[in-house]
């Protein structure tokens, strides 16, 4: 294993150490003090096994393919942003727009997301410890959103399609989001999913999915699409 | 993209606050710093303490005593020190309007902050030169904000820069990141009621806001709950005076704002880099909510408790 010390040096520094260890066959790779720093593991390419002690700033991990990534403390605005595929791991509380457009891949906040988590998702999961903040899942398209804790407003706004499971309160539906039941196979499922990265969640679980009446303009429903837009 | 930082020290320690929000904006400094401030609120003072800009212009000194000599005619003054055009002096119990008049009178000065406890360091250029400049380093209080500047839409100068204070209000001040859309038919409402305007930036509106809700008997956590409806466009703003700190977020959660409750201090930024750079590891950083509004009550001045015990 590397380790990769950041204090005192430049996030460009890091990052091109970080990718030579890696391009020179590194596994695994520690990346210490990172202090809340931006950018840091972007554009990852390998299923190399990535470990960042303590919070980073925004976009970490964003643009990867295939990387295992574990952050053990907070992560800033948009972490695995457009992730294709791989995991990446916040111990800590996400900022706004956690895996945002990913097209593939796990994403796992095991504390609270912030504002407009998974919007935009082309496929793929993201799972949520604790709360998710407004507008999670505004205009996804695919994949799954897991919320173990409480729900934010406007959750699930204009999504395509996808899923959002809740397993606490939401505080407001967005436009055309519709709350349905669990299938036995969907719950088996989230529970596996929760169990395999440790996160506890509640044992039943709302699903929330686009009532498809704004897939297609209908002058007589001028009404519902001023209030969408 | 301009770096706000708060820090409300609830354990009084030993390190001066000034330290505090320098190492703070220091580490957001990247975000182009066209200009930089703090607001500290300190031990206080039974009347104000002032800070005025004078004009520029080569006539600096015969300004400052002009300055100096209307606000003996209202109170005994007290610790006048003068840096290039930013003059500080302590004054008596004044009513703050009139002092403000009397000072700003054609054109005399432009009063930067006025407070039973507040001051304001300010000036263009990055962070680290208000330490060499002004020693803010040592600067005490329980809580303070910090600002550093990317100027998008007004002019780089003293008066345009943050932390802006309150006019008229003694010690509210505010930072503030983002646009407030709709400020200039707010400015325009104000301006019919008599209000001046110093700058044309935008964020000058949220002290003016603030500072009104205020006198019609509102709590700072009242004025501000009401301002993320009333203010349009998107903005996270610190807020704060003698005894309430807080800050405010709109209601599309669209500028960033981190805060990390301690034992021992709250700290805000838009950034975490800036909480890190104070905290170190022992805190858990949250993203703030939309439209959400936090306050916290400030520990009173110390100095003044002392004086009251003696």
């Amino acid at each position: 294993m590397r380790t990769i010390d950041c204090h005192g040096r430049s996030v460009r520094d890091i990052n091109v150490e970080l990718k030579t260890a890696i391009g020179s066959g590194e596994r695994d790779v520690r990346l210490v003090n990172p202090d809340a720093r931006h950018n840091l593991a972007v554009a990852v390419l390998t299923d190399a096994r990535i470990t960042i002690d303590g919070p980073v700033g925004y976009y970490c991990g964003g643009m990867s393919d295939g990387v295992r990534l574990t952050v053990r403390g907070s992560a800033g605005w948009g972490v695995a942003e457009c992730l294709l595929s791989g995991e990446v791991v916040v111990e800590g509380n996400a900022g706004n727009g956690a895996a945002a457009s990913i097209r593939g891949g796990t994403v796992v906040v095991k504390g609270d997301a912030a504002a407009r988590a998974g919007i935009a998702m082309k496929g793929g999961r993201l799972v949520i410890g604790g709360d998710c903040g407004y507008m999670t899942g505004f205009m996804m398209q695919r994949g799954r959103i897991v919320v173990c804790g409480n729900g934010g407003p406007a959750l699930a706004d204009s999504m395509y399609e996808g899923v959002v499971f809740v397993g606490g309160e939401i505080a407001e539906l967005g436009n055309d989001a519709v709350v349905s039941d669990t299938t036995a196979e969907e719950l088996a499922e989230i529970h596996a999913t929760l169990e395999r990265y440790g996160v506890k969640g509640p044992d039943a679980f709302r699903k929330v999915a686009s009532g498809r009446k704004l897939w297609n303009y209908d002058t007589k429903e001028r009404e519902a699409w001023k209030a969408a837009l | 993209m301009c770096g706000i930082v708060g820090y409300l020290d609830t354990s009084r320690g030993s390190r001066p606050i000034g330290t505090t929000l320098l190492a703070m904006l220091t580490a957001l400094d990247r975000r182009v710093p066209d200009s930089a401030g703090v607001a500290v609120w300190g031990e206080g003072v039974d009347g104000f303490t002032v800070r005025v800009a004078l004009p520029d212009g080569d006539e600096l000194a015969a300004h400052g005593t002009r300055v100096v000599r209307r606000a003996r005619e209202l109170a005994r003054v007290s610790g006048v020190v003068a840096h290039g055009p930013l003059l500080t002096f302590d004054i008596g119990k004044v009513d703050a309007h009139e002092l403000v008049a009397a000072l700003e009178r054609d054109g005399a000065a432009e009063v930067v902050s006025l407070g039973h406890r507040l001051a304001i360091v300010k000036q263009v250029g990055a962070p680290r030169n208000l330490d060499t400049e002004f020693g803010i380093g040592k600067l005490a209080g329980s809580h303070g904000l910090g600002h550093t500047r990317l100027s998008t839409e007004s002019r780089v100068d003293l008066s345009h820069s943050q932390p802006f204070w309150a006019h008229g209000t003694p010690d509210l001040a505010v930072v503030h990141n983002g646009h407030i859309t709709n400020y200039h038919r707010l400015r325009r409402r104000y301006e019919q009621d008599g209000v001046r305007f110093y700058t044309e930036n935008d964020s000058e509106v949220i002290g003016v806001y603030l500072g009104r809700k205020l006198a019609a008997g509102a709590t700072l956590h009242e004025a501000m709950r009401d301002s993320v409806r009333e203010l349009d466009g998107s903005f996270s703003y610190l807020a704060a005076t003698g005894d309430t700190f807080g800050f405010a977020k709109d209601p599309y959660c669209l500028k960033p704002l981190i805060v990390a409750e301690t034992p021992d201090a709250v700290a805000i930024a838009n950034e975490e880099i800036a909480l890190h750079a104070v905290l170190g590891n022992g805190y858990r950083a949250r993203e703030a909510g939309a439209a959400e509004v936090a306050t916290w009550t400030t520990p009173p001045a110390r100095g003044r408790q002392k004086r009251r015990a003696a």
